[in-house]
């Protein structure tokens, strides 16, 4: 039994890597043929989309670390730019004529790239507020229980903090 | 010591009247004269007037007077602080009227002025007549042999038989210590004795070989056959009209008597009436089985014709052993010269000389075998040889003369002496290795197994030294010397300097006595304790129950611990002893206090404590003060609280530490949660606008 079994080499530590690799390529893989599937259906819409949510698409793909959220974020903002236009789009004529007029006018590039900029600014501002905020509750938290030992001491001696 | 023994020149001579001196006295005034002592409220002790004529060796007479009684004539002994006294003999005289001995009114410690502290005095009916002889070397007129019986005999007999029968001995019968007690001189009484150890004033000539051998702090308190043999010198004196062996000195004597034997010593050359002969053969017999006792004593009173005793001497070598230039020839006298010459006499033994000279001068195998088994044991064992060598010589001696004192290295005593010994040479503050060396090598147990005969008082004796072997060996506060003091002297006072003037001598009065000393010296000063050695000692040998274990707590390393139980004992003392209020000495406690209000850890308890402390010490009782610190309902609380709250601090500590050691992480994670707060108000506000979008455009 045992001489059957093989000594795992260096191409066996590697194929768990693979497998996880290729998990996430066929997520991915679905999802672009889920939305190339889209496409036909609404090219107007996924025209003004590919054009008005490029930050989001950069933010998704520039941002580096173990907490990517910012595409998310941006996203947001910059789709509420974008979605009113949208509406319109939906509600109006819903023709690639109409999706490149659109785009010819300056506002809404302006609305989708300004709302985008105002969520980096949100994405940015928010982690050292929320730092200051930590920092805060955890300068409280000493501060009270120094004061406990302080009371204990008043009532015990310093015989009290001695272990 | 020996200048304590022969103070008999102050003694005035025997013609000069009472009244003269007494109007010497008055003329020359001592130092704070015109104070008096006042003992008991009753007895006033006049300062300013001396009575030199009945004045005792370690006592001074001062005239006396009864409050009630104006009109006795009294007068007062004054004992040195110094000198361990006789109380339990005291105890036993109070009172005591009985022919032939100068009758004890009262006795107590008292301030004395002149001496600027309290002191033992003794309170005595004032004799009319004089001392019957001023000193050894006096000259007086003779009592015939018609007179001596009605005069001295009868009286003097009846005087020892009295003490016989309540136990104790005199101890300081002889000539220079008997009075008249009447003008006409008819009626004889001893004096006192009482004011200094047992045969401490004795003149060697007055005492038994045996006890003449030792020192004269370490006689003891011996038998009535003591007394008995003291009678018949003094009753030889008187007969005589003087000291017959006024010219030899105290050495002299002592081998007179060991090799002529006493009667032929003090009288042999004298003519005297045979009845007399018989009597003071009989009396003045050296062994101490065959003395007259007073049975025999009485016979012959009442007539009847007794076989008198013949001298018997110690068996003579048939050759002398010849040591340090001279000759002896039996073996008390030998066991004398080798004891005072110990370093000299050592080598002697070892070589075997003395074993030589006991098999064949002396002709006693079997105490010569016993010798050569001690040294030959000696060289086998003896891991120090030096004090192996000490301890030979001193078996030795005590199986050439059983019955002589104990010897070693020049201390001489018999066992029931120890105690005045210990006493004199701590009192002296001298060297007391010799008899710490002599109890911790238990001497006195070979002296007891070398007496032929069984004495229950030896066994009693040797148990004592036993527990005092214990006592030398615990060492602290409450044992070791300082104890073996107290318990072999039960009459002595308490001698710590903490005591100060104060004279104590019962339990019942060292609160007292520290209290008063606490108040008049100041000694509260936070780091003296009201215990020192000599106190504890005292507690420990005073106390009817044993008290040892408390006593072991005094040396316990936490102040506090021993603190509490120093107040303890003086807690249960003043519960059962009284005083109900000591102030001074509550007062002197609270000083002390610190460490034992420092075992609460609770501050609101201290301070409780501290407020509650005042209060008691205004009452004076070392009671409550116990029982307010020694509350173990409160302690245990106090601990377990303590206990709760130390936990408590770590808990927080520990909170604190973490907290600040976390810094790096909740950086990382007030990234996150930035970030996902971010996204969330992203998504939120995209949602909202869908909303917002949704609903105008269906409106």
């Amino acid at each position: 039994m045992a001489a059957k079994m093989k000594k795992p080499g260096p191409a066996a530590a590697k194929k768990p890597v693979d497998i996880e690799k290729a998990g996430l390529g066929i997520n991915k893989g679905v999802l672009l043929m889920v939305v190339a599937a889209l496409v036909p259906f609404s090219l107007p819409t996924v025209t003004i989309l590919a054009v008005t949510m490029l930050p989001t698409f950069t933010a998704y793909f520039a941002e580096r670390g173990p907490n990517r959220y910012a595409w998310l974020c941006v996203g947001g903002l910059n789709f509420s730019g974008v979605v009113p236009f949208l509406f319109t789009l939906w509600f109006g004529v819903h023709t690639m004529d109409e999706a490149f007029r659109m785009l010819s006018e300056a506002s809404v590039l302006l609305w989708g790239y300004t709302t985008a900029a105002f969520g980096w600014v949100i994405y940015n501002v928010t982690p050292p507020i929320v730092s200051s905020y930590l920092a805060y509750s955890a300068e409280r938290r000493i501060t009270s229980l120094k004061s406990v030992q302080k009371r204990l001491i008043e009532d015990w001696g310093d015989d009290v903090a001695r272990k | 010591m020996a200048g304590l023994v022969d103070d008999d020149d102050e003694l005035l001579e025997l013609d000069t009247p009472v009244e003269a001196v007494e109007e010497e006295a008055v003329a020359e005034p001592v130092p704070h004269a015109g104070t008096p002592g006042m003992l008991r409220d009753r007895f006033t002790v006049r300062s300013n007037q001396p009575l030199p004529d009945l004045s005792m060796p370690n006592a001074e007479a001062f005239a006396a007077e009864d409050r009630r009684d104006p009109n006795r004539k009294l007068f007062a002994l004054i004992c040195k602080p110094e000198v361990a006294i006789r109380s339990s003999v005291m105890r036993t005289l109070k009172g005591l009227k009985t022919v032939g001995i100068q009758p004890l009114v009262d006795w107590g410690p008292m301030t004395w002025p002149p001496a600027g502290r309290q002191c033992m005095t003794v309170l005595y009916d004032r004799p009319v007549g004089r001392r019957v002889m001023a000193d050894m070397h006096s000259e007086i007129r003779r009592i015939d042999e018609y007179d001596i019986t009605r005069k001295v005999v009868t009286p003097l007999v009846n005087a020892i038989k009295e003490l016989v029968r309540c136990g104790v001995t005199h101890r300081a019968i002889r000539p220079t210590n008997l009075f008249y007690m009447d003008e006409a001189g008819e009626r004889l009484a001893f004096g006192d004795c009482v004011t200094s150890p047992p045969a401490f004033d004795q003149p060697m000539v007055c005492e038994t070989i045996e006890s003449a051998m030792s020192s004269p702090i370490g006689r003891g308190g011996g038998t009535y056959a003591d007394d008995l043999y003291s009678l018949g010198v003094t009753m030889a004196f008187l007969l005589l009209g003087r000291n017959p062996v006024a010219h030899l000195d105290d050495e002299t004597i002592l081998r007179a008597k060991i090799a002529q034997g006493s009667y032929s010593l003090l009288v042999a050359d004298e003519r005297l009436p045979l009845p007399m002969i018989e009597v003071l053969r009989g009396l003045l017999c050296d062994d101490g089985m065959q003395r007259w006792d007073i049975e025999t004593l009485d016979l012959w009173q009442q007539g009847r014709r007794m076989s008198p005793l013949q001298p018997r001497v110690e068996k003579r070598a048939s050759r002398s052993f010849p040591f340090q230039g001279k000759e002896y020839y039996n073996c008390r006298e030998l066991a004398v010269a080798l004891s005072k010459n110990w370093d000299a006499a050592i080598p002697l033994v070892l070589e075997g000389k003395l074993e030589l000279w006991l098999s064949r001068a002396i002709e006693d195998k079997e105490r010569a075998a016993a010798v050569a088994e001690v040294v030959r044991l000696t060289v086998a064992a003896a891991a120090d040889k030096r004090m192996g060598s000490d301890l030979l010589l001193c078996k030795v001696l005590i199986l050439l003369d059983p019955s002589a004192p104990i010897r070693y290295k020049g201390f001489s005593a018999m066992p029931d002496g120890f105690g005045a010994a210990l006493a004199a040479v701590m009192a002296a503050r001298s060297d007391t290795k010799l008899i710490a060396e002599i109890i911790l090598r238990e001497v006195p147990k070979l002296w007891f197994e070398a007496q032929g005969q069984y004495q229950p008082d030896n066994s009693l004796m040797e148990a004592n030294f036993r527990e005092l072997r214990s006592y030398l060996t615990t060492q602290g506060m409450g044992f070791g010397l300082e104890r073996c003091l107290y318990e072999m002297n039960d009459s002595l006072p308490c001698q710590s300097s903490l005591m100060g003037e104060e004279y104590v001598t019962e339990l019942r009065e060292l609160l007292p006595g520290l209290n008063t000393a606490a108040a008049n010296s100041k000694r509260a000063d936070g780091k003296q304790w009201p215990c020192d050695r000599h106190v504890a000692a005292f507690m420990g040998a005073r106390a009817r129950s044993d008290i040892d274990r408390n006593l072991m707590a005094l040396n316990d390393s936490d102040a506090g611990k021993a603190l509490m139980s120093l107040l303890n004992l003086f807690a249960v003392f003043q519960y059962r002893l009284g005083p109900e209020s000591l102030t001074n000495l509550a007062a002197w406690f609270e000083t002390l206090l610190g460490p034992v209000i420092g075992v609460y850890h609770s501050r609101e308890k201290r301070k409780e404590l501290e407020k509650e402390i005042p209060k008691l010490v205004r009452k004076g009782s070392v009671v409550e003060m116990y029982n307010l610190l020694d509350d173990p309902g409160s302690r245990h609380t106090d601990h377990s609280n303590f206990v709760w709250a130390k936990a408590q601090y770590q808990a927080a500590e520990e909170e604190i530490r973490r907290v600040q050691a976390d810094e790096d992480e909740r950086e990382t994670d007030a990234d996150r949660i930035g970030k996902q707060t971010a996204s969330v108000i992203g998504i939120l506000i995209a949602l909202l606008t869908i909303t917002v979008v949704v609903i105008l455009t269906v409106w």
